[in-house]
C-alpha cells in the first residue's frame, strides 16, 4: 500500500512540475498532456508502440535491479547493451539459419556479449580488487567508442553515408503480430523468470541476502564470491539481450547513437521501483509511455519531447526521497499519539489518587 | 621544443576542469559525502556558461552563471541528501539524470538546435599574458598565457589544502566524515558540515564546467562532460582526496587526453585513441587496488 | 550483564558510602517525563527526579529500563515528548548538546565518540577551536591550554598522542577533559567502567572523587552495584521506564537495589551443575595468525574442548580474540597451527565445511549474525538451507519456502521467540528475539562443538537469563562451547574452566572452581597473576 501511494505521490508532483515549467515556457500543459497520453497509451498502435519501447528499459532495469540487490554495483548496462547489439549484428550479417534457429542464437550471442563485458569488471575486481563501480562506467565509455569503431570501419555499410552497418538478415528480424512486436514476450518471460528465480530458488536466496549483509551470508556458508561473478555475468546477459532485441526488433542494424537514450534508464528505474523486479517492469512500462508519447506531444503542441528527461529526473528524486520521508512521518505520529496518551493516563492516574 | 610544449600545454588544459571537478569532490569526501553529481554539475555549468556568454556577450556572465547553475544543483543535493536523508548515491544518480534531461531540453528550447552550439557570439576566457614569467627562456612558454581558469585552478589547489589542513573549517570537515556522532557531540552539526562542503564543490564544479564550455573548447555539446565527473571521482579516491595528489592525478589524465590526440597521428583510429583517458583511469584503479590489497581481509572461497 | 552484576557469591550485606545526603535545593529537576520512540516503544513513562549540586548520583536499572534515554534527554541529544526540566532554578530545553555543554552539562557517552585520526588536544578542542583571524587554528595556544587542563586534573595523557594509538582507559579521559575544556560543572558519565578492567577502575573514581571535592556534579549510569555502592551517594533505580526508589547508598544494599531493578527476588547462586567432561571434541593446536601489516595477532594457541563442557576466553578487547573467533570459522587463514573438530582436520576447510561442525553465535547481531531486512524465516534457514537437504528439491537449487516456515515455527516454539509474524522483518522483533533466533538457528544446527562470542551483550534480564539456560542445556546435552565474553559475572556463571587471552596468547587456563575475579582481572591487564 506504502509502495502504491509512494509512487503516486512521486508521479502527481513530477507531471505538476513538468506542467509549471511548460506553462512557464509558454506552452499548453494540459493539452500537452493529453496528447502525451494519446500517443502513448490512447490507442491500440500507441499502446504496443509504448510496450516494445519499453523493452530495453525493462530488460537493463532488471540488469540493475537485481545486481544491486545482490551486492555488485553494476553500472554498465549502457556499455553490455551495446556490446550485446553488436554480437547479435555481427552474427545476423555472418550466419543464415531458419527464423526458428536464427532468433535464439542472435538473442544467445548478445546475452554472450553483454555478460563477457560484464564479466570483464567482475574478473578485475575478483583478481585485482578494482571496484567494479568505477571500472563498469569506464567500460561503458569504452564500449561506445569501440562500437562506433566497429560501425565506422570493420562493418560499415558501403552504401552508407554515415557510420551504420548494412541490415542483418531478415530470418534474424523478430516477428510482429499485427502492431505487437515479439520482443515484449521476450521482456516478459524474463520478467517472470528473473522473479522466479530470485523468490523461489537457493542462489536467489543467497544473492538477495548477500547484498543484505555480505559478512553474515559469508559466515553462513554462502559462496559469496562466487556468487558476485555469477551476477554479474547474469545482469550483463540481461543488459545485452535487451541490445541485441533492440537490433532484431527495430532498425534492424547498428546504427550510430543506438541505445543512447537508454542509457542510464535501466539504473534510474531499478532505483524507482527499489529493486523490485515487478516494480521494474511497471515503471518501465510508465518510462516507456512517456518517452512514447513525448514525441507524438511535440508534433502536437511543439514543446520539446527532451522534457521527459527532466520529468524522469524529477521522478526519481521525489519518489525516493517520500519513501523515506512518509515512512518517518508515519512513526512519528504514531508516537507522538502514544506519547499524548500516557500523558493523559498518568494524569488521571493523579487526579484519582488525589480523590 | 614547441611540439613538447604543445602537449604540455594541451595536458594542462584537459588536467584543468578534472583539477577543479576533483577539489570539489575531495571537499564533499573529507566531510563524509558520497556525492557522485559532479559530472551533472559540470555539465550544467559547462551550459550556463554558454548560455551566459553568449546572451550577455561577456564571459564573466557565462561564469557567474556556471557558478549559480552548479550551486543550484548544489543546494538540491542538500534539500534531498542532507535535509531528507535520501540515500546519497541514488540522489546524485537523480541528479546526473535530471541534468543531462535539462540541458538538453535547455539547448533545444534557448537556441533551437540538437547535438552542439557553436558560433561568434560565445565570448569566450581569455588567455592571461604575465609580464615578466613569459619572458623566461623555454618555462615561459607554459607558465605564461594559459587560459585564466588554469591560474584560477592552481590558486584553488592551493587555497583548498589550506583550508582542509590549516582551519577550523578543515577541523570540523574531516571529523564531519572520520566520525560524524563524534562532531555532532563536540556542539558541531555535522550535517551543516556536509551542506558547506557540497556548496564548495558546487562553486567548484561551476568553474570547471565553465572552462570545459567556454576555455577547453567554446561551445555547448549534449553531455559534454563526457565522464569527467567520474574521472574526478577516480582521481579523489586514488589520493584519499588530497588536494596536492588531486594536482597531480589531474596532471597525469591530461597528459592521457593529449596521448590520445597524439597517437591519431600514428594512423590510430580516433575512436581508439579518444578512450586513452578512460583506459588510463583503469590503469590507475589498479594500481590503487594493488597498493590496497593488503586491506583485503577475508578469504576467498 | 545480568541483574545487580553480582551472580556469583552471595547477596553483599555492605551498605553504601557513607556521606550525608545534601540538604541544599537541587540543581537539576526533571518532572514528568515521557519519551516513545517512533512507533511505539515507550521508553520514559512519567519520570520525576532530581539532582543536588555537588554530590555524585548513580542511576541504575536493567538493559531497556531508560537510564541512558533520560540522560539524553536531559543533554538535549533526545527530546522528550512530554514533562519539564529545570535547571538552577530555570525551565530549560536543550535542543542539541550544544546548547546543553553551553548551559555546562556535558555528557560521556558509553562508546567512545573520538575521532580516531586526530591526536589528543585536537579532539579535546574540536568545537572549540583557538583561531587566529584567518580562521587558522592557533597551534601553540590549543596545545598549552590542554597541557594545562591535563596538569589540572592529574590526568596523565600526552597531548600529541594519535586516539587510535591510546588505550581505551585513557581515551575515556579524553572525553572527560573535552568537557572540562568547555568549563561544565555537570557531567554525566554512561556505564564508564564497562571499558575498563577491574585494576582500571580505582583510578577512575579517585579523578571522580577529585573532580566532585572541586564542586564538580557528577551523575553515572551502571548496572554494576558494587560500583554504585561504593562511589555514589545516592542512587535513582529504574524499571521499564519508570522510576523505583531514590534513596541514599548508605542506606541500601546489593540485594534491595537488585530486586527493585529487576521486580522480584534475584537468585544469585550459580545454576551449573559440575558433570565429568567426556572426550575432546574441540581442539586447537600452535594456532598462530599475523595480519596484513605484520603484526602477531595469535600467538601459538594450544586450546581443547571436551564434550559436555564450557570453556570461557576472558580478556581485554583487542588481545586477540576478534581474530581467534574469525580463525575458527573461517574468516581469516592462521598463519599455523592446526584446528580440529570431531576428529576432523578443519584447518583448510571453507566456511560451510566448517558449519556442519561449528555452530557459531557472532559478537554483533546486526553485522554478523543476521540480515536485519531479511524477514525472520529468511533469517531462520541461513547455513540450514545448504546443510539440510529437506528444505530444498532439484539438488539444492529450488527452496521449499513451505517446509521453511514448518521449520521456523519449530525454532520459535523451542525458543521462545514473540514476533509479528514469520514475513516480518527481523529489526521489527526486540533485541532479545533477535539473539533467540539466531541463537535457535544455530543450535538448531546440531553441531558437535558451539562457538559464542558475547551471545548476551545488550540483552535484558529476562533474554540473558533465557540464553545462559539455553548453553546451559547444550552444555548438559554432551556438546562443547567455547564461549568469549568481556562480561566476568558471565564466565564465572557458566564456564567449567576459565582461559585468559592477553596480547594474543594463553596466558592461564584453569578451572573456574579455583580461579577469583581479581586474579583473573591481573592476567588480563598484566598477563600475569
Amino acid at each position: 500500500m506504502g509502495r502504491v501511494l509512494n509512487a503516486a505521490l512521486g508521479i502527481v508532483i513530477a507531471l505538476t512540475l513538468g506542467a509549471l515549467i511548460m506553462w512557464a515556457q509558454g506552452y499548453d500543459p494540459l493539452a500537452s498532456y493529453a496528447a502525451l497520453f494519446q500517443f502513448s497509451l490512447g490507442d491500440p498502435y500507441a499502446l504496443a508502440t509504448t510496450f516494445k519501447n519499453a523493452i530495453p528499459l525493462v530488460l537493463t532495469g532488471l540488469s540493475a535491479a537485481i545486481a544491486f540487490a545482490s551486492g555488485p554495483v553494476n553500472l554498465g548496462q549502457p556499455g553490455q547493451l551495446l556490446m550485446g547489439a553488436l554480437a547479435a549484428t555481427i552474427g545476423g550479417l555472418y550466419l543464415d539459419l531458419p527464423p526458428l534457429a536464427m532468433i535464439p542464437t542472435l538473442a544467445l550471442l548478445a546475452m554472450a556479449a553483454g555478460a563477457l563485458w560484464s564479466g570483464l569488471a567482475a574478473l578485475l575486481r575478483q583478481v585485482f580488487g578494482m571496484s567494479e563501480f568505477i571500472v563498469t562506467l569506464m567500460l561503458n565509455i569504452i564500449a561506445d567508442y569501440f562500437t562506433l569503431w566497429a560501425i565506422t570501419y570493420p562493418f560499415k555499410d558501403a552504401a552508407a553515408y554515415s557510420p551504420m552497418t548494412p541490415p542483418i538478415a531478415t530470418s534474424g528480424w523478430l516477428p510482429e503480430f499485427g502492431d505487437w512486436n515479439s520482443g515484449v514476450l521476450w521482456m516478459l518471460a524474463a520478467t517472470a523468470l528473473m522473479w522466479l528465480l530470485l523468490t523461489r530458488t537457493r542462489p536467489g536466496y543467497e544473492w538477495r541476502i548477500g547484498g543484505q549483509n555480505a559478512l553474515f551470508a559469508r559466515l553462513g556458508g554462502c559462496p559469496v564470491d562466487r556468487n558476485f561473478v555469477t551476477v554479474m555475468l547474469l545482469t550483463g546477459a540481461l543488459a545485452g539481450l535487451a541490445g541485441g532485441l533492440l537490433i532484431m526488433g527495430g532498425p534492424h542494424r547498428f546504427l550510430r547513437g543506438l541505445g543512447a537514450n537508454y542509457a542510464w534508464d535501466g539504473v534510474m528505474i531499478a532505483i524507482v521501483a527499489n529493486n523490485s523486479l515487478p516494480g521494474v517492469l511497471l515503471y518501465g512500462l510508465f518510462f516507456a509511455a512517456i518517452q512514447t508519447g513525448a514525441l507524438g506531444m511535440e508534433l502536437i503542441t511543439a514543446v520539446p519531447s527532451e522534457i521527459v528527461m527532466v520529468l524522469q529526473g524529477v521522478l526519481v528524486l521525489v519518489i525516493v526521497a517520500s519513501r523515506e520521508a512518509l515512512h518517518q512521518f508515519a512513526d512519528r505520529l504514531a508516537a507522538r499519539r502514544q506519547a499524548q496518551r500516557r500523558a493523559k493516563h498518568a494524569s488521571l492516574v493523579e487526579s484519582a489518587e488525589q480523590a | 621544443m614547441n611540439v613538447l610544449s604543445g602537449l604540455i600545454n594541451g595536458a594542462i588544459s584537459g588536467a584543468t576542469p578534472i583539477l577543479l571537478a576533483a577539489l570539489g569532490g575531495a571537499f564533499t569526501f573529507y566531510a563524509g559525502v558520497f556525492n557522485i553529481a559532479m559530472e551533472g554539475m559540470m555539465l550544467m555549468a559547462a551550459f550556463c556558461a554558454v548560455w551566459g556568454s553568449f546572451t550577455f556577450g561577456s564571459w564573466a556572465a557565462g561564469v557567474l552563471l556556471a557558478i549559480l547553475g552548479a550551486l543550484a544543483l548544489a543546494l538540491i543535493f542538500i534539500v534531498f541528501a542532507v535535509w531528507l536523508d535520501t540515500d546519497e548515491f541514488v540522489t546524485g544518480i537523480a541528479l546526473n539524470l535530471f541534468t543531462l534531461g535539462a540541458t538538453t531540453y535547455l539547448l533545444r528550447q534557448s537556441f533551437g538546435v540538437k547535438g552542439v552550439f557553436a558560433g561568434p557570439g560565445i565570448d569566450p576566457i581569455p588567455r592571461l599574458q604575465l609580464p615578466f614569467i613569459a619572458d623566461i627562456p623555454i618555462l615561459g612558454a607554459i607558465l605564461s598565457g594559459q587560459n585564466l581558469m588554469v591560474y584560477v585552478a592552481a590558486l584553488a589547489t592551493l587555497l583548498s589544502a589550506f583550508l582542509i589542513f590549516r582551519t577550523r573549517f578543515g577541523l570540523q570537515l574531516r571529523a564531519a566524515g572520520y566520525n560524524a556522532a563524534s562532531l555532532d557531540s563536540s556542539g558541531v552539526s555535522s550535517a551543516r558540515m556536509r551542506a558547506y562542503s557540497l556548496l564548495l564543490c558546487g562553486m567548484l564544479c561551476g568553474l570547471a564546467g565553465a572552462f570545459l564550455s567556454l576555455g577547453y573548447v567554446v561551445l555547448f555539446s549534449e553531455n559534454m562532460s563526457a565522464g569527467r565527473g567520474w574521472i574526478s571521482l577516480a582521481a579523489i579516491i586514488l589520493v584519499s582526496g588530497n588536494p596536492w595528489g588531486i594536482a597531480l592525478i589531474s596532471l597525469l589524465f591530461g597528459f592521457a587526453d593529449v596521448l590520445g590526440l597524439l597517437l591519431q597521428s600514428y594512423q590510430v583510429p580516433s575512436q581508439f585513441t579518444a578512450m586513452t583517458p578512460y583506459l588510463a583511469t583503469l590503469v590507475a584503479l589498479y594500481f590503487y587496488a594493488r597498493r590496497h590489497r593488503k586491506e583485503r581481509r577475508y578469504v576467498n572461497r | 550483564m545480568t541483574a545487580g552484576g553480582a551472580i556469583s557469591g552471595e547477596c553483599s550485606q555492605m551498605p553504601g558510602a557513607a556521606r550525608e545526603p545534601h540538604l541544599a535545593p537541587p540543581l537539576i529537576q526533571m518532572r514528568g517525563i515521557v519519551k516513545v520512540y517512533p512507533p511505539n516503544v515507550l521508553a520514559l513513562d512519567d519520570v520525576t527526579v532530581s539532582f543536588a549540586g555537588g554530590e555524585i548520583h548513580a542511576l541504575v536499572g536493567e538493559n531497556g529500563a531508560g537510564k541512558s534515554t533520560l540522560m539524553k534527554v536531559l543533554y538535549g541529544l533526545v527530546h522528550h515528548d512530554q514533562g519539564e526540566i529545570h535547571y538552577r532554578g530555570r525551565a530549560v530545553r536543550f535542543r542539541s548538546a550544544g546548547e546543553a555543554i553551553a548551559a555546562g552539562i556535558g555528557m560521556v557517552h558509553q562508546e567512545i565518540l573520538l575521532v580516531n585520526e586526530y591526536t589528543v588536544w585536537e579532539n579535546i578542542v574540536l568545537g572549540a577551536e583557538p583561531v587566529d583571524r584567518l580562521g587558522r587554528i592557533d597551534k601553540k595556544r590549543a596545545r598549552s591550554e590542554v597541557q594545562a587542563i591535563i596538569d589540572r586534573f592529574h590526568f596523565a595523557l600526552d597531548p600529541d598522542a594519535v586516539v587510535a594509538n591510546i588505550s581505551v582507559a585513557a581515551r575515556q579521559k579524553v572525553e572527560i577533559l573535552k568537557l572540562l575544556y568547555r568549563n561544565v560543572s555537570v557531567l554525566i558519565l554512561d556505564e564508564p567502567t564497562a571499558v575498563l578492567t577491574p585494576q582500571e577502575i580505582p583510578q577512575l573514581f579517585a579523578e571522580l572523587r577529585a573532580l566532585r571535592d572541586e564542586g564538580h556534579t557528577i551523575l553515572f549510569i551502571s548496572h554494576r552495584l558494587e560500583e554504585v555502592l561504593e562511589l555514589a551517594e545516592r542512587v535513582t533505580v529504574l524499571r521499564k521506564g519508570r522510576v523505583v526508589a531514590t534513596l541514599p547508598t548508605a542506606q541500601t544494599t546489593r540485594c534491595e537495589l537488585a530486586a527493585l531493578m529487576v521486580g522480584r527476588k534475584v537468585l544469585f547462586s550459580s545454576r551449573r551443575t559440575p558433570q565429568p567432561p567426556g572426550d575432546v571434541i574441540f581442539a586447537v593446536e600452535g594456532l598462530c595468525y599475523e595480519d596484513e601489516h605484520g603484526r602477531i595477532r595469535l600467538q601459538d594457541i594450544h586450546l581443547h574442548v571436551r564434550a559436555g563442557e564450557l570453556v570461557g576466553v576472558a580478556g581485554v578487547e583487542g588481545n586477540g580474540q576478534l581474530e581467534l573467533v574469525h580463525v575458527i570459522t573461517g574468516l581469516l587463514q592462521p598463519t599455523a597451527g592446526r584446528i580440529r573438530v570431531a576428529g576432523v582436520d578443519l584447518t583448510q576447510a571453507s566456511i560451510l565445511e566448517r558449519r556442519r561442525y561449528i555452530a557459531y553465535v557472532p559478537q554483533d547481531r546486526g553485522r554478523m549474525g543476521s540480515s536485519l531486512a531479511a524477514s525472520v524465516v529468511e533469517n531462520a534457514i541461513m547455513t540450514h538451507h545448504r546443510l539440510n537437504p529437506r528444505l530444498t528439491h532439484w539438488r539444492g537449487l529450488l527452496l521449499d519456502w513451505r517446509r521453511a516456515h514448518h521449520f521456523t515455527q519449530h525454532l520459535a516454539q523451542h525458543f521462545n521467540v514473540s514476533m509479528p509474524g514469520h514475513s516480518a522483518p527481523l529489526r521489527a522483533l526486540s533485541g532479545g528475539n533477535q539473539q533467540k533466533v539466531i541463537l535457535g538457528r544455530e543450535l538448531l544446527l546440531e553441531c558437535p562443538f558451539i562457538l559464542l562470542d558475547q551471545p548476551t551483550r545488550g540483552l535484558d534480564v529476562g533474554s540473558i537469563e533465557y540464553v545462559h539456560d539455553q548453553v546451559l542445556a547444550m552444555r548438559r546435552a554432551g556438546r562443547s562451547l567455547l564461549m568469549i565474553s568481556a562480561n566476568l559475572e558471565e564466565i564465572f556463571l557458566l564456564a567449567d574452566r576459565i582461559v585468559v587471552l592477553h596480547r594474543g596468547g594463553i596466558v592461564v587456563d584453569l578451572p573456574a572452581e579455583q580461579a577469583t575475579v581479581e586474579q583473573v582481572g591481573r592476567y588480563m591487564l598484566e598477563g600475569k597473576g
